[in-house]
């Protein structure tokens, strides 16, 4: 499918995959893309195994599941072990460095991000490293622009969260470009 | 209402809204995954636009009240997944059988019993259709995307209201956490329930078979009763005449239009040899994997059910009628394999799953494929 | 019934479907006359009951909206109606079965919810229309079809458990004490608020004959001498009240 970016992030429940799949994909109908995202989680709220699925394209969407991931975003090393393998050649893994170690193998850019440490040492909220990761990527790549991330926010994570979510994001933006370069 | 518009929806949020856009002003439902986003976003949204919203105790008390509130004039919707809607099934052959228009959204998960609750399955198209006792009909919309999701529940309220019926939406968890751009706009035609003072409220002489429908307060002294009942509503339970022809005009006046309810949509089936019968999100996997193999030159196309009841027995039979044979992948074991089957003299294979995940595109291809040899 | 109560018949209904004896034609009655004291708009009423014999006491009798629904399920219908429709005046009347054994847990949470629906529970102590069951209902040591030797489980104190739950007027009378009767279902139709009046009502079909009452007027003379207003029971021992049934307010309205 032309003009497709498949998009996977997985992590444990609590961590807020869901929360960033959803902000990425309202990022990308801002930006008038097609988007459908889907999540998947086990009957546990909080630490079983969870992952969102984000497809983004320049028309309306067929198959509305990934098939083979573009960019791998991984919050845990079970995640990491389960998916690392499932990802097109060339694609781009981003892992929560140092708490995932990656493996050599996959044909991908890997790219470690300090998210949880940012998140627990900078911003004094460990559940910040969603945001933060999702502020890195958005530097990494061009899936989405910061603007609408901006704006998905301002609906999905907004209230109180609004300004501890845009410091999250910029930290995240930060270290996005600093490996980025 | 919403705004026209673009939406980033899951298939839950998508049809409160559809339901809302419909005149839906009464909701009362109990929680239970995968369909409780739903609720959630009819609680919010009734308070805002000034309807009903009410967490029953359970399944039963929820369809009851929608019962009690669509008799009270409302147009009443639950949503519920496999267990709940068994629990309510006693009280849909009440709504069949005093014919109360209402809307019941079953996010289908994967059974049998509590089964995988946040997975995914499609094993309660049965059900729908013969879940409580006797003999009844229901319409039951299968809705492949999130924009089915509103369309087809705004579609379900119409059809409840025309025909005097309980309509499901009969979704799975797929469709129903799927996340998409939806479009929504203003232009939708609704259909609200026919009153006319003083006319019975159980028969009718109009070919339609749907008598008129007044409410609980408006000085018609209603008399409803789920015993068998004459036009007035006064209880008959020793008369075999009035039993008989009761029970065959609630069942005539949704098999009589068929057609009417029945809505499929065609692809590449002009001439295709062999055609994948699907609904729901595998009818979307399906027509993915028909486009890959067109690409390979195979002649396979896709009758795809938006109606799953009453059957739609004449789209079925004419696309039977084209191609050497049929694949009908499912997220159960064959539970509508064995509806087509009553339809064609072709050969029907059932492609069933029943792992808690959706049928994926290489299952459909590699038995096309297959078939093909 | 005298002619003074016809006004509130469906046109067409001739007699009640109760057998001789029974106690819920009487209760028929004095519900009308309550209501006819009250001078209430029978257009603006909706009885909804449930499955059973006292499920037929309104349905289709009452001249006023009626609502027949499934064994137990009549305040789940009746909460729908009500929620959607405030300007109803919403009275469910059922059975004990139906009530407080298969719709139990409808019960106590519309008890929970306060929503303002008059309950009457017509208290027969059995399963009348199914053959004459033993009830949740049914006192201890009593026969019935399911229960050749005598009930051995404890039954339901209906106006403890409506009143633990929520409810905001409750009350119990027999059907032998009609003046006290009709002045509560006032009370319940003037309340703004979840009310339950349980009503002990003879069954002579199936639980007099059981239970050595073979004629109504024995059934009916048990009661009377059984159905004790509260006043009577203070200061009665333990051991005098065992037979008895205390009648009264359990928990009276704010009026």
């Amino acid at each position: 499918m032309p003009g497709i970016t498949q998009v996977r992030w997985c992590g444990f429940g609590g961590q807020g995959v869901v929360l960033a799949g959803l902000l990425l994909g309202q990022a990308g109908v801002l930006q008038g893309r097609y988007v459908a995202g889907s999540n998947s989680y086990g009957a546990q709220a909080r630490g079983s195994g969870c992952k969102s699925e984000v497809v983004f394209s320049d028309g309306p969407i067929d198959f509305p599941h990934l098939t083979t991931a573009d960019i791998l975003v991984t919050m845990s090393q079970a995640a990491y072990d389960q998916y690392c393998t499932d990802v097109v050649p060339g694609g781009l893994i981003v892992y929560d460095a140092p708490h995932v170690t990656p493996r050599k193998g996959p044909d991908a850019r890997q790219v470690g991000i300090p998210a949880t440490d940012a998140a627990l040492n900078k911003l004094r909220n460990k559940q910040a490293a969603n945001i933060v990761l999702l502020g890195a990527l958005v530097e990494m790549t061009s899936l989405v622009s910061p603007s609408a991330v901006e704006r998905a926010i301002g609906q999905h994570g907004g209230g109180r969260f609004l300004k501890p979510n845009l410091e999250a994001f910029n930290t995240g933006r930060e270290m996005g470009r600093q490996v980025h370069g | 209402m919403l705004p026209e518009g673009m939406y980033y929806f899951s298939g839950n949020d998508a049809s409160a809204e559809g339901a809302l856009a419909a005149g839906c002003r009464f909701y009362a439902g109990y929680p239970i995954t995968p369909s409780s986003e739903l609720m959630e976003r009819m609680a919010a949204r009734l308070r805002e636009i000034g309807g009903v919203f009410v967490q029953m105790e359970d399944e039963i008390a929820s369809i009851s009240a929608v019962i009690g509130a669509a008799w009270a004039g409302a147009k009443a919707m639950t949503a519920t997944s496999g267990p709940g809607f068994s629990l309510m099934q006693e009280a849909i052959g009440y709504a069949a059988f005093t014919e109360t228009p209402c809307v019941v959204v079953d996010v289908q998960r994967a059974g049998p019993c509590t089964g995988q609750a946040t997975k995914v399955g499609a094993g309660d198209i049965m059900q729908a259709r013969w879940g409580s006792h006797g003999d009844y009909q229901v319409i039951a919309l299968s809705p492949w995307s999130v924009q089915e999701m509103y369309d087809l529940t705004v579609r379900a309220f119409n059809l409840a209201e025309r025909f005097r019926v309980p309509a499901m939406l009969l979704a799975d968890e797929a469709v129903a956490h799927l996340r998409e751009t939806i479009k929504i706009s203003d232009a939708k035609e609704i259909w609200d329930r026919k009153k006319r003072t003083g006319a019975s409220p159980f028969g009718t002489d109009e070919e339609d078979g749907v008598p008129p429908m007044p409410a609980f307060g408006e000085g018609e002294r209603l008399a409803v009763t789920g015993s068998t009942h004459d036009d007035w509503g006064f209880r008959k339970t020793d008369d075999p005449d009035v039993h008989a022809r009761l029970v065959a005009r609630i069942n005539e006046k949704v098999l009589r239009q068929e057609q009417a309810i029945g809505e499929t949509e065609s692809s590449f089936l002009e001439d295709a040899d062999t055609a994948v019968i699907a609904y729901g999100f595998t009818a979307r996997t399906s027509l993915y994997a028909v486009k890959q193999l067109r690409k390979e030159g195979l002649k396979v196309g896709l009758l795809r059910l938006k109606t799953l009841w009453p059957f739609p027995e004449s789209a079925v039979g004419r696309a039977g009628g084209c191609v050497k044979r049929i694949l009908v992948p499912e997220m159960n074991r064959g539970q509508v394999a064995g509806e087509v089957r009553k339809c064609v003299r072709c050969d029907v294979e059932p492609l069933g799953l029943t792992n808690g995940e959706v049928v994926p595109p290489d299952a459909i291809t590699d038995a096309l494929r297959r078939m093909a040899r | 019934m005298t002619r003074a109560m016809e006004q509130y018949l469906r046109p067409g209904v001739k007699a009640t479907p109760f057998c001789p004896g029974c106690g819920h034609g009487i209760l028929m009655g004095l519900i009308l006359r309550a209501i006819d004291q009250m001078k209430m708009d029978m257009k603006k009423m909706l009885f909804v009951s449930g499955i059973g014999c006292a499920a037929w006491i309104p349905s289709p009798h009452y001249d006023g909206d009626t609502l027949h629904t499934l064994h137990g399920r009549a305040l789940a219908f009746a909460t729908g109606a009500k929620l959607y429709n405030p300007d109803l005046t919403v009275m469910v009347i059922s059975g004990d079965g139906d009530l407080s054994s298969i719709g139990g847990n409808h019960l106590i949470h519309a008890a929970r919810r306060d929503i303002d629906l008059k309950v009457i529970c017509a208290n027969n102590m059995i399963y009348g229309m199914t053959g004459g069951q033993v009830a949740s209902t049914t006192p201890v040591g009593k026969k019935t079809a399911t229960t050749a030797e005598g009930n051995p489980y404890r039954p339901f104190d209906l106006g403890r458990l409506v009143t633990a739950a929520g409810a905001t007027y409750v009350s119990r009378y027999s059907v032998t004490q009609p003046v006290s009767l009709i002045n509560s279902i006032k009370k319940a139709l003037r309340h703004k608020g979840f009310s339950f009046i349980e009503v002990m009502s003879p069954c002579p079909t199936q639980f007099g004959r059981r239970n050595r009452l073979d004629k109504p007027e024995d059934l009916v003379a048990d009661l009377m001498e059984r159905c004790i207003p509260e006043e009577d029971a203070e200061g009665m021992s333990e051991a005098e009240l065992a037979e008895k049934i205390v009648t009264g307010e359990i928990l009276p309205c704010r009026e």
